[in-house]
């Protein structure tokens, strides 16, 4: 009889997590929301990335050859000792270190505002450079490769169990912990070949970008997030290229100072 | 029949990601590996917000401390700087056999064999005059897909292993998050005593299953011959060798000496030149990325 309750009670709350759709547990179903509207959090505003990391790498031009902490292949050393800065200029690529891979590294503030409902925008100042994340879309064919590339994005999925939060029964199956998604993932491909240091370490057009953007409230109530980047290129790294960039939200567009492009 | 058939489905039903943090981690050097990895060059604050007194405190350091003073010897890393510094991570779960309830997620690094404790079942920290140690009292609460910790009851550390210390004041808060098989963990440091804002800094790490987990051990021994009870240090103004950072890397001095006005961009505005003409080319720890490839002289790498 004990057995025959539960899998009745197990039928009931069986069929209540069948009918709901993904991601919405507890709800009937919903009409697709816009990337906009879907938002967990809010990203939008001007950002600055305070320098405590990688600052001899990042607030000055490293020294050639200074290629520390970069997982590079031996090709990718050689392209970088051969860095010239005057033939970068000369061919017009002074914009070679502010690519997507590099940018978010470049010191600066960032401006994210959406450019409509599923397209998020960052503006950065360094370099006057503008990245644009498409929601709900793909890189149409024949995309040409740019500095910016094309940005695939998505709010991170919920994370659930099999256990139904509403009442935790029954008991033989789990809800999980840190299961609100919130994070921002995006996907960059179809890149103009580039610097991920400005003294030539190089990315390749090959290259494809992960990143994860993870907001959160800093103990004296300051909004910040930390974008973590993964960068990808079997061409010039031995394993992927891993970092993360904090960045501190600023009340208004005050120090926004945009500049062009430098290969110095 | 149906039963089973629709319970199947259930356990069928399609996997997300969940927040597992536990599981053996290896260090990505990918930021400040240099520092991080052979050890930071003498002199260099740079971009840490630290206030005048640390900054008159680091130049008082002398390396030979560590060599000489037996309590610096063996001085294990703290909870926050443990993941700035060196070595694998194993994180693992307690869970209540009884209820099932999470209790605490532990962490071993081999690096001075830390062992560290994150109470996840609401307790309270204790009162401030109770005893402080290298890994604190750290307790964690989630905010979404983070794990948010916070660590209080710290002895005094390192910001970087070159004289700037930090202090047994300090509140160190971590942001925890995994994303696939990438875990970035963010440390926002409050210390009334050695900064003027908050040291935010954060380090990733990717899943390494199958570790073999070293023991470390580490032995007092007279290193240098020092007289008993000395501490080497240099009296204000007179250490040699606060200019080498500047002058091997091709930086202004103002620059190395940190500070909060040094960290932000518009300070690119206003940063003076370089004292000394910058070297041609990379002299030092060049391609230093994992511990086997820093040598002090460039080589191509491996």
């Amino acid at each position: 009889m004990r057995i025959a309750r539960l899998s009745a009670a197990a039928l009931l709350s069986a069929a209540g997590i069948l009918a709901q759709p993904p991601g919405a547990p507890g709800g009937p179903p919903r009409a697709p929301q816009t990337a906009r509207a879907a938002a967990p959090v809010d990203f939008t505003g001007y950002w600055v990335s305070p320098v405590m990391e990688d600052w001899r790498w990042r607030m000055v031009t490293p020294l050639k050859g200074d290629f520390a902490s970069i997982p590079i292949n031996r090709a990718a050393y050689d392209f970088g000792m051969a860095w010239d800065p005057a033939k970068d200029e000369a061919a017009g690529l002074q914009c070679k270190s502010y690519g997507a891979p590099a940018i978010m590294r470049v010191p600066g503030r960032v401006h994210m505002i959406w450019q409509d409902d599923n397209t998020l925008t960052i503006e950065a100042d360094a370099g006057t450079q503008t990245r644009l994340l498409h929601f709900n879309s793909k890189a149409p064919s024949g995309e040409a490769p740019s500095w910016q590339g094309y940005s695939e994005a998505n709010w991170e999925r919920p994370v659930r169990g099999e256990g139904d939060p509403r009442n935790d029964f029954p008991p033989i199956f789990s809800t999980r912990t840190g299961a609100r998604g919130k994070s921002l993932e995006v996907v960059t491909t179809h890149l103009r070949a580039g610097y991920l240091r400005k003294n030539g370490v190089p990315y390749s057009e090959n290259t494809m970008m992960e990143e994860f953007y993870d907001y959160r409230t800093a103990p004296d109530g300051t909004p910040w997030f930390t974008v973590t980047t993964v960068v990808h290129d079997p061409k010039y790294l031995v394993v992927p290229f891993i970092t993360s960039t904090d960045f501190k939200k600023r009340p208004d567009a005050a120090g926004w100072h945009p500049t062009p492009c430098s290969a110095r | 029949m149906r039963v089973i058939l629709l319970l199947t489905a259930m356990l069928a039903w399609p996997a997300f990601g969940q927040v597992d943090f536990t599981g053996e981690w290896a260090p990505a050097y990918h930021e400040d590996g240099p520092e991080r990895l052979p050890g930071p060059e003498l002199g260099d604050y740079m971009g840490i917000p630290i206030n005048d007194a640390a900054r008159a405190r680091a130049d008082a350091y002398d390396a030979d401390r560590i060599s000489v003073v037996t309590e610096y010897e063996c001085r294990p890393h703290s909870a926050d700087y443990g993941m700035r510094g060196l070595g694998d991570l194993r994180v693992t779960r307690e869970i209540n056999p009884a209820t099932q309830e999470l209790i605490a997620f532990h962490t071993y690094m081999p690096a001075w064999g830390s062992v560290r404790t994150i109470w996840m079942d609401g307790r309270q920290h204790p009162p401030p005059y109770i005893e402080h140690t290298w890994q604190g009292f750290s307790t964690g609460v989630w905010d979404g897909n983070t794990l948010v910790i916070t660590t209080t009851h710290l002895k005094a550390n390192y910001f970087r292993r070159n004289g700037i210390d930090s202090s047994d004041q300090r509140t160190v808060t971590e942001y925890w998050t995994r994303h696939r098989d990438y875990f970035t963990v963010v440390t926002h440091v409050v210390d009334p005593v050695m900064l003027t804002e908050p040291l935010v800094r954060s380090q990733n790490w990717t899943l390494d299953p199958g570790q073999k987990t070293q023991r470390m051990f580490c032995e007092y021994q007279p290193e240098v011959p020092g007289a008993p009870g000395a501490v080497p240090n240099h009296l204000p103004g007179t250490n040699p060798f606060l200019h080498e950072v500047a002058d091997w890397y091709g930086l202004p001095y103002e620059a190395t000496r940190g500070g909060a006005q040094t960290i932000y961009p518009e300070y690119k505005l206003t940063m003076p030149k370089p004292d000394k003409a910058p070297p041609e080319k990379c002299e030092r720890f060049c391609v230093c990325t994992v511990l086997q490839d820093c040598n002090l002289h460039a080589v191509p790498p491996r």
